[in-house]
């Protein structure tokens, strides 16, 4: 475990449940300061609480994900505070992934701008503005894609599309920032979720098609298993591991 | 069922093009940004009789390739966003336009992943274009309805900006030349069980 002047400090946006709470207690565990950077506070301060609890540094930054001057704000923060910024992780994803399930002629342009300012725009804005500490830090981004952005999904298509274009985003900046030494790179976890546990609820067909095809035969943990492997493609571990996507899936996808 | 085709595409030069050559007729786009066109754009759809064969080719304006840290909020929103979300308005109007049996094949600008530096708004584009399509391929596969892409660097690159060159000499090719020979296929009987591709016809640069 670090600690002092060489704990890493991370950020990590949609950090006060589901996956993002997961990557923020793995790195918790490791002595990191972790910023969860949401909107919720009394959630987003309660994990930052169980980080603290684990030996990292916990700390809550409010945060909207589709505002520049919110994302700025909370990097801004962050750095203020610790004198650096070693990663940076896009995990925020718009609920209507877990509430809005039809084919893609039936969406309209309102529920489609919605996932893409989360997910995509959100992705550029904290690329952008965490890019100069990065670069002084020789950091890592890390954006949080999904199996549906490599196969697509026939009731999930723009959450689909959205997931891909991050992966797109992602390896195409592990191109623009190898030279910095800056890693990009992407992972696409299958963790138990209040997300997916809704969708679930809501789609009764849903847990057998996720079920059926998952040879491990369970969701995965979002600390022990997607949190240990996002700590890792944070890390110095991953020293020379950039532009890739890391299915965290228990092998789930059968394409990547 | 009809035999006809149908190109979604802006009303410039590249969609005339790909129209002509595919004997299509093209229904225009409304303007970029404007999001009150695009939402009544795509009601009118819905009453346009279905065809068998739909191409969706949006290119939007050429950018300069630029580092995504020098890129502004604005630039950002008419480089990437608002492409990407005229895509998913395209793509969801060519599942409504498609014909039982019938099949669609987006067109879209991609640089090969080799290549992409400076052009990460274009690729993330490209890359949620593919998954988009591959969710019309499983959601309209149902009744029979075939989705497909075909992705060109043609617009975007003048040459390979990095070495190796490509395999195949002409780099990075034409709308002419490769464009509408991967389109002809993927609309051929040829191609009648193919569904859920990206094919990049980018002569070997990209898998």
């Amino acid at each position: 475990m670090v600690t002092g002047k060489e704990r890493p400090s991370v950020i990590v946006t949609g950090a006060s449940g589901g996956v993002g709470r997961g990557i923020a207690l793995a790195c918790g565990e490791a002595g990191w300061t972790v910023w969860i950077a949401a909107r919720r506070p009394a959630q987003g301060e309660a994990v930052a609480a169980e980080v603290s609890a684990l030996g990292g540094v916990g700390r809550f930054v409010a945060c909207d994900v589709a505002e520049e001057a919110s994302v700025a704000a909370a990097i801004t923060a962050a750095v203020a505070e610790d004198g650096r910024l070693d990663g940076a992780v896009h995990n925020a994803t718009s609920e209507q992934s877990a509430t809005r399930h039809a084919t893609l002629p039936d969406f309209t342009m309102e529920e489609m701008l919605h996932q893409v300012a989360v997910s995509v725009r959100g992705s550029y804005l904290l690329a952008r503005l965490a890019y100069p500490h990065l670069r002084k830090s020789r950091g890592a981004l890390l954006l949080l894609t999904s199996e549906a952005g490599f196969e697509g999904k026939a009731r999930l298509p723009v959450y689909a599309g959205v997931k891909a274009a991050q992966r797109g985003l992602g390896r195409a900046l592990a191109r623009e920032w190898g030279p910095d030494g800056i890693r990009v790179n992407c992972i696409a976890p299958l963790a138990t979720t209040p997300a997916l546990v809704e969708a679930f609820a809501r789609d009764e067909t849903m847990k057998a098609r996720v079920m059926g095809r998952n040879p491990m035969g369970r969701l995965g943990d979002p600390m022990q298993d997607i949190g240990r492997a996002a700590r890792f493609l944070l890390s110095p571990d991953s020293a020379y591991v950039t532009g890739h996507t890391l299915m965290a899936d228990g092998g789930s996808c059968p394409v990547t | 069922m009809n035999g006809m085709t149908i190109m979604i595409g802006q009303d410039r030069s590249e969609a005339h093009r790909l129209a002509n050559g595919l004997n299509a007729r093209l229904i225009s786009t409304p303007s970029a940004g404007d999001d009150g066109a695009w939402i009544r754009w795509r009601e009118a759809i819905d009453a346009e009789p279905r065809a068998e064969r739909i191409v969706v080719a949006l290119f939007p304006e050429r950018w300069d390739p630029a580092g995504l840290a020098d890129l502004a909020f604005d630039a950002w929103i008419a480089r990437g966003e608002a492409p990407l979300l005229e895509w998913m308005m395209a793509l969801g109007a060519a599942g409504s336009l498609c014909a039982d049996g019938g099949a669609i094949v987006a067109v879209a600008d991609a640089p090969p992943p080799l290549d992409s530096a400076g052009l990460a708004p274009e690729a993330a584009i490209a890359e949620g274009v593919a998954a988009l399509v591959r969710s019309l391929a499983l959601s309209e596969g149902k009744r029979g309805v075939r989705a497909n892409t075909v992705t060109t660097p043609s617009r975007l690159l003048s040459g390979p900006p990095i070495a190796p060159d490509p395999p195949l000499r002409g780099f990075p090719g034409t709308l002419e030349e490769d464009v509408l020979g991967a389109v002809r296929l993927l609309l051929s009987p040829d191609a009648a069980h193919l569904s859920g591709h990206c094919l990049p016809a980018d002569r070997g640069r990209s898998w």
